[in-house]
């Protein structure tokens, strides 16, 4: 099977992930899940809370210190973590945040380009209390994005921001994933996020991957399209949820 | 909003059915509605906090004026006014003050940069923590008081033992609050220190050090008042000089003026100490600021 494997990883392959098991104490989180995520690629992760997405995602991130598992696991060395949260230390300036552990004034300029990307210029000497929770989740994705990453992991970024926010929040990141063009394995537990953002949607369930979908609909993703309609019953019949008829209009 | 207010009290099944007649004039006019008892304090007093001393202020004027406080119990203010010009003019309190001032300033700098470097050492690694920790607990549970006899044996009755008393006074506080404030330090900035694979150096300067301030900041509060604490005792005890020594002095010869002005010292030092903390810490911290507002 070794052999075999490592054919398979092409130069391309940004993710290569074969029978990959997390265990916490006699609970099997993960039982064996393979996946390979080519350069680029926008993949998102459905599924139910419980499913092992988050657990998947700390393995990916190498976060698990102190979880068992077996399986065989490549990621690139620059990867960056979008948690839910936008975790930004508050004793720190929005500048310093973006720049942590960032050396010198090449760090500096990087900084305060990629705050004028989330379009947050000029917001460099504020505290990250000062900012709304939109703004705070936009100064993560800069933190991110300055260390131009080849693979980016996103825990349900949006999961705390509301609905108007969220929206924004996609057209954001579908831009600065366009321009970027890192690898993006995105976590969600929104039907509709992962389908108006992803190319790939996948969905976890008890630990295994049981759906690996592609979307191939045009760029401005319209929910009213019968397409984005069907594709949505499908993942949502995979999650276990009955949708009470088709409601595509 | 006074009227949304009266709508919803109209709904509440506790009305009586006399009160209920009224319902509709009352949603009508608003402000008449019947408001619950309050069980809180209420707004402050304007200078609430000077009151308490400034009573008992007063009371020691004019006890000492009417002549219901006898002077050998307790001096009257003009008398410690005037015992205050006479010790300044003697330079005896000038004196006494820079040696207190200067035990204290060195015990608690020496205390300061001890009970910080164990803080941080007990609080990164396991290791540190085994041999720190339980020590620092067990020289917690006696008292400061209890070791100056061996303290005595050890560096003699010397400016040593003075200034290694306080130190190991203001040990403690330190120690505590620096090492539960880095215990206590969000485990995800930790995970985010991880993923943005930041050294050990970077890790520990930019989050773990400015994550702990707030608990040393605290510590530092508690380490000021133990410290003149500390100093007190060692003054009194084998002392030749200070202002502890001063006010043992004036016991002896009854006083009390004497007394007082030590203790006013002693008063305004302690304000003004905690007062300097508080600056620093409203200076250093303020990020937190932005929450309060």
């Amino acid at each position: 099977m070794a052999p075999h494997a490592s054919q398979l990883k092409s130069a391309t392959k940004t993710v290569h992930v074969r029978n990959l098991v997390r265990r916490f104490a006699a609970k099997t989180i993960l039982d064996g899940v393979d996946l390979d995520i080519e350069e680029g690629q926008f993949v998102a992760l459905l599924g139910r809370s419980g499913s092992g997405k988050s657990t998947f995602l700390k393995a990916l991130a190498g976060l698990d210190h102190d979880v068992e598992g077996t399986g065989t696991l490549d990621t690139p060395e620059n990867l960056s973590v979008v948690f839910q949260d936008a975790r930004l230390l508050p004793w720190r300036t929005v500048i310093q945040n973006v720049t942590l552990g960032l050396p010198g004034a090449a760090g500096q300029e990087a900084g305060r380009k990629a705050l004028a990307e989330v379009g947050l210029e000029g917001r460099e000497a504020a505290w990250p209390n000062q900012l709304s929770g939109g703004e705070q989740q936009r100064v993560a994705l800069a933190r991110s994005l300055v260390r131009q990453p080849s693979l980016l992991l996103a825990d349900e970024p949006f999961g705390a921001l509301d609905a108007l926010t969220r929206l924004k929040m996609h057209d954001l990141l579908r831009e600065l994933c366009a321009r970027h063009r890192p690898a993006v394995l995105l976590v969600t537990h929104d039907v509709d996020e992962a389908i108006s953002l992803a190319d790939r949607i996948l969905v976890l369930d008890e630990g295994r991957l049981i759906e690996d979908l592609r979307v191939d609909l045009p760029a401005p993703r319209d929910h009213g399209d019968p397409r984005f309609a069907s594709i949505r019953t499908q993942l949502l019949s995979r999650l276990g949820v009955e949708t009470p008829g088709r409601r595509a209009a | 909003m006074a009227t949304i207010w009266d709508a919803v009290e109209v709904k509440t099944p506790r009305q009586s059915s006399r009160e209920t007649i009224h319902t509709v004039p009352s949603v009508a006019r608003p402000g008449v509605s019947r408001r619950r008892r309050r069980l809180g304090p209420g707004p402050a007093i304007p200078f609430g906090l000077q009151i308490g001393p400034a009573l008992l202020v007063l009371l020691w004027v004019t006890g000492s004026a009417l002549g219901w406080i006898d002077p050998r119990i307790l001096s009257a203010p003009w008398t410690v006014v005037e015992a205050f010009g006479r010790l300044i003019e003697q330079g005896r309190l000038q004196d006494n003050f820079v040696t207190s001032a200067t035990r204290a300033l060195l015990g608690l700098g020496i205390g300061l940069v001890i009970g910080t470097v164990l803080a941080v050492i007990a609080g990164l690694s396991r290791i540190g923590e085994a041999l720190i920790d339980g020590p620092v607990q067990i020289k917690r549970a006696i008292p400061t008081l209890a070791l100056i006899p061996l303290l005595i044996l050890w560096f003699g009755i010397g400016e040593g033992m003075k200034v290694t008393t306080i130190a190991l006074a203001v040990i403690i506080p330190i120690y505590i609050h620096t090492h539960n404030a880095l215990r206590g330090i969000d485990s995800r900035y930790v995970e985010l220190a991880e993923t943005l694979g930041m050294s050990q150096k970077d890790f520990i300067l930019q989050v773990v050090l400015p994550g702990a301030l707030p608990g040393f900041l605290l510590g530092l509060r508690f380490a000021v008042t133990l410290c003149w604490v500390s100093l007190v005792v060692v003054e009194q005890i084998n002392a030749t000089s200070g202002l502890g020594y001063m006010i043992d002095l004036a016991r002896n010869y009854g006083q009390t003026d004497v007394i007082l002005v030590g203790l006013v010292v002693y008063v305004l030092l302690g304000l003004v100490s905690d007062g300097l903390v508080r600056l620093l810490e409203r200076r250093v911290l303020s990020w937190r600021r932005t929450l309060a507002n």
